[in-house]
């Protein structure tokens, strides 16, 4: 079928530029190794845990992370193309709209999954105890997570056009959403507004659900819930950011 | 039917503060199989806006057209298939070489890559892209970079090819090489479709044109015809004294019989007489009587900028490349859309 021959085309062409940028690729190893080396001996003092729960707990914050940052920093690479003229190529071709905007994502999904797996492995040797059962299936929400962010990241760059009011809106949600998910700092940590705050922010359902997963446990209710909100919603922004893609100016 | 392309009455405004701006107000055009057919205007013109409605990137507003036989808002799939298009910032992947990106274009368009790649030579060789396809884009001097754009533009041959400026910013070689490249293209069946604010790059590579300010059309006919509704000879005389003289010598040369059409102002009196040989020395004499001091004078054949001149009663010159017409209307900017 014509939309998954260009899904592929455009997924191809995105991961070998992806692969030649060494300065991307050192990033993106690097970041979430950094994250884990500076925030786990914090944790560890703070919540009095040996390391190996530490990153039992931590660790499957920092995957969820990860698929957060990356996919909302998409839209830059959206905006880089657009000022070259590459989107206009693109769009001028009779390749699938769809394909335009999903074929990029899903490769910068694959490097992803590649840098989770490094956090793994990594994580595993200082303690991290990993279940094969629930990492698949974590998996799987990551991606939607990634998918719903990079969709949204990339239509509001088409729409913005600017990187000025495209570094606005990012910054902007960057925040809350981070802190209101409690990767870093434990929502039970805060009061109870900020806790009933937090469950308007997909972030922490895939967060609630990373830790169950990682634990082992497949039918927690975090997964089913995580499940139900960004289902629905990666179905929502891959429509917006379609149309949006379709009329796309300049 | 032998029109690739026809418009009527096309239209585009974009939202702008303190309501819509018109960009486009109601072009209607026709262009032959196998012409080189130019845009030619100042930035801002809407040349580029026009393009884009006629690529299917830009949503019509009003009025209709139809591409290789297809209508652009009806059947936008059609239409893409069919033509080839090189907006004015290229658009090529800097990190994949010259060769991935005439490989993974050809494929957009349906190709497989065994079909692909015997065109990918063919283009190669006929842009002079050979020696360096398998180096990376971002190596490419800025001349090598445009060709590459122009063969992605033509990877599926296409029967039409739309250039958005094609040979901004190149140096004077590099510029005369394209233009052999394009009259090549049409030599081989291609029609070229072309914006340009270059008044010779519009005489020399057009078959036929279009000038266009301020979302409208002001002239067309090919580049000898609209010369030749400018009448004779241009003479431009810059006057000593400025302002004040070039008032009063308007006011003393206007009545001569020789004077076909005069504007004075800015120091200067422009004006179009039939025969220069005649005119001149009569003009010198009669400047010389009134006691106004001469500072330079010239004489010229009409060019396209004469004809600009007379339809908009500016030049194309005065603003440059990047004319201070244009700037002064920001709104109408269309490298911002």
């Amino acid at each position: 079928m014509k939309t998954i021959r260009d899904t592929g085309l455009l997924f191809q062409r995105h991961l070998t530029e992806l692969v030649r940028n060494p300065v991307w690729l050192f990033v993106g190893f690097s970041t979430p190794i950094l994250y884990l080396a500076l925030f786990t001996p914090l944790l560890k003092h703070l919540a009095h845990l040996p390391s190996n729960a530490v990153l039992d707990l931590f660790l499957p914050g920092i995957l969820a992370l990860l698929a957060f940052s990356s996919g909302v920093s998409a839209g830059f690479n959206t905006i880089f193309e657009l000022k070259g003229g590459v989107i206009e190529r693109l769009r001028v071709t009779p390749a699938s709209r769809f394909a335009i905007l999903t074929g990029p994502i899903l490769a910068s999904m694959a490097m992803m999954f590649v840098f989770d797996a490094v956090v793994v492995a990594v994580g595993a040797g200082f303690g991290f105890s990993v279940h094969w059962t629930g990492l698949p299936i974590l998996a799987v929400l990551l991606g939607l997570l990634m998918v719903i962010t990079s969709a949204f990241s990339i239509a509001t760059a088409l729409v913005t056009r600017e990187i000025s009011g495209f570094a606005a809106v990012v910054n902007g949600i960057n925040l809350p959403v981070l802190l209101l998910a409690g990767v870093l700092i434990p929502m039970s940590f805060g009061p109870a507004w900020l806790r009933v705050l937090a469950h308007f922010n997909p972030l922490y359902y895939l967060v609630q659900s990373s830790r169950v997963l990682a634990g082992g446990t497949l039918t927690g209710t975090a997964v089913w819930q995580a499940a139900a909100v960004l289902v629905p919603l990666t179905a929502l922004t891959l429509a917006w950011a379609t149309s949006v893609v379709r009329k796309a100016v300049s | 039917m032998d029109d690739i392309i026809t418009t009527t009455d096309l239209r585009k405004s974009f939202p702008a503060r303190g309501g819509a701006v018109a960009a486009v107000r109601g072009v209607s055009i026709s262009v032959r199989r196998g012409e080189i057919f130019g845009f030619l205007g100042p930035n801002g013109a809407g040349k580029t806006t026009t393009l884009r409605m006629l690529t299917t990137l830009l949503p019509i507003d009003a009025g209709s057209a139809t591409v290789a036989g297809y209508d652009v808002a009806r059947q936008p799939q059609q239409v893409r298939t069919r033509i080839g298009y090189v907006s004015q910032l290229g658009g090529a992947d800097e990190l994949a070489t010259g060769r991935e990106n005439l490989l993974l274009q050809g494929r957009l368009y349906g190709a497989s890559k065994q079909q692909v790649m015997p065109r990918a030579e063919t283009l190669a060789k006929l842009l002079d892209l050979a020696d360096f396809a398998d180096r990376r884009v971002i190596t490419y001097s800025g001349g090598q970079r445009r060709r590459l754009d122009i063969a992605l533009g033509l990877v599926h041959e296409p029967a039409l090819l739309f250039l958005d400026e094609p040979t901004t910013g190149l140096d004077p070689q590099s510029r005369a090489n394209l233009w052999e490249h394009i009259r090549a293209l049409r030599d081989g069946g291609t029609t070229v479709f072309l914006t340009t604010h270059y008044l010779e790059e519009a005489d020399a590579l057009c078959d036929r044109l279009m000038i266009m300010d301020h979302g409208e059309i002001v002239a067309e006919g090919t580049p000898r015809t609209l010369k030749q509704q400018v009448a004779g000879d241009a003479i431009v005389v810059s006057l000593r004294n400025g302002d004040l003289d070039a008032r009063r010598a308007g006011a003393a040369v206007r009545p001569e019989p020789y004077v076909r059409e005069l504007s004075a102002g800015d120091g200067q009196l422009r004006l179009y007489v039939d025969d220069g040989g005649t005119a001149l020395p009569r003009l010198i004499r009669l400047l010389d009587e009134s006691g106004i001091g001469i500072r330079s004078i010239s004489m010229s054949e009409p060019t396209l900028d004469d004809v600009f001149l007379r339809q908009t009663g500016r030049s194309l010159r005065d603003g440059g490349p990047d004319g201070a017409q244009a700037s002064a209307r920001p709104a109408e900017k269309e490298t911002a859309r």
